[in-house]
């Protein structure tokens, strides 16, 4: 194989990763910042529910 | 209250990006200060216009001239004549072959006379007029290439929500603010990543991560700063991430190598003219609802007999140039 294929693949795999991780921490940051309170006995009624599917 | 204000401040982020994009995109270069004034006219002229008058043997020195396009510097392009208007400063340079308007010329004047002095050397820059370059991007693909009615593309949404008006702009406005945000982070990405590290064949992945990157966050938001508008759109505005206008968009600024002022341009009219599709659509389709449409035709089917009169309509457009 040649080595600057290789080079430029593992290159392209280590930069996609990090643009994926810096994007991924930045929605989660958004998630956070913009979390909306959703009351927890929804949830928990839902579950009680008999669910049809 | 608050989300109205909200909604204003979206607005205006919006308008100021385009200024800062327009501004950048505009700004000239200096040119030498005794010429006023460079263009194209018609087909084989350039035309360059003089602070003062210039003496007339030199204006009509061919040697005078040196003119290229600006990505060839090595081939020279031939003036066939000269010509001096009566007020001795404008100088009209004639060329045999059209013009490549396309592309900026390089016009190098040499040693300028006027009145008996020498003001040296200048390089002119003629371009086709930018703004004008921009504004046709814009309406070509808000109306001449209509991605919906001439290209057929992101119909799922367009027939789910052009039910109701309030609902299709609703829309059509977060569809414009997801695709503006999403193709320019693909342009920056694109430039500054993808090309210069030879990834170019991952494009599509990327462009699907960064679009539903893109439809995420607008969902995060959304919910937090407008619930009602967020309940309006339900399942469509997830949709946003299967819709393909917002993946052709991203695809056309990197086949055909925009800058950002016209990567700006063109998903803003891509945006907008989803936006005057689904307005037309749910003004027709309200109408609908009133109107006695034979049973197996209710509901969807009309609604595609409609949008295909649309694209007829549409068609009209076709072949049209903006400047």
């Amino acid at each position: 194989m040649d080595p600057t294929l290789v080079k430029m693949a593992l290159g392209g795999l280590a930069l996609l990763g990090c643009i994926g991780l810096f994007f991924g921490i930045g929605l989660a940051l958004a998630a956070h910042k913009f979390a909306v309170e959703v009351n927890p006995k929804v949830e928990e009624v839902k579950e009680v529910l008999a669910g049809a599917q | 209250m608050v989300s109205k204000r909200q909604r204003g401040l979206f607005y205006i982020v919006f308008i100021l990006l385009g200024g800062l994009f327009l501004l950048q995109g505009c700004g000239e270069e200096s040119q030498h200060r005794f010429i006023q004034k460079s263009a194209f006219k018609g087909k084989n002229d350039i035309v360059i216009t003089f602070a003062a008058p210039v003496d007339e043997t030199w204006a009509k020195d061919k040697s005078n001239y040196r003119v290229y396009e600006k990505p060839d510097p090595d081939i020279r392009l031939e003036i066939s004549s000269i010509s001096l208007s009566p007020d001795k400063r404008t100088v009209v340079l004639h060329f045999d072959e059209e013009l490549n308007q396309n592309q900026p010329h390089v016009v190098t004047i040499k040693n300028i006379r006027s009145q008996g002095k020498n003001l040296g050397t200048a390089v002119v820059r003629v371009k086709k007029l930018y703004l004008g370059f921009l504004f046709s991007i814009f309406i070509g693909a808000m109306l001449i290439h209509n991605f919906v009615f001439t290209k057929y593309l992101g119909l799922c949404v367009f027939f789910g929500t052009s039910q109701k008006k309030s609902t299709a702009v609703g829309m059509g406005v977060t569809f414009t603010i997801v695709m503006v945000v999403s193709a320019m982070m693909s342009w920056l990405l694109y430039q500054f990543v993808l090309k210069p590290y030879h990834l170019d064949y991952l494009q599509i992945i990327v462009f699907i991560g960064l679009v539903s990157l893109s439809v995420q966050a607008v969902d995060t938001i959304l919910r937090k700063i407008n619930p009602m508008l967020f309940k309006a759109f339900g399942v469509y505005l997830v949709l946003v991430i299967a819709n393909c206008i917002i993946l052709a968009v991203p695809l056309i600024l990197a086949d055909n190598e925009y800058n950002a002022a016209e990567s700006f341009m063109l998903a803003l009219g891509a945006g907008l003219g989803f936006l005057v599709a689904l307005f037309l659509m749910s003004s027709v389709r309200e109408r609908l609802e009133l109107a006695n449409v034979p049973p197996t035709y209710r509901g969807l089917p009309i609604a595609f007999v409609v949008a295909g009169l649309f694209a007829l309509a549409f068609l009209g457009f076709s072949g049209m140039s903006i400047f």
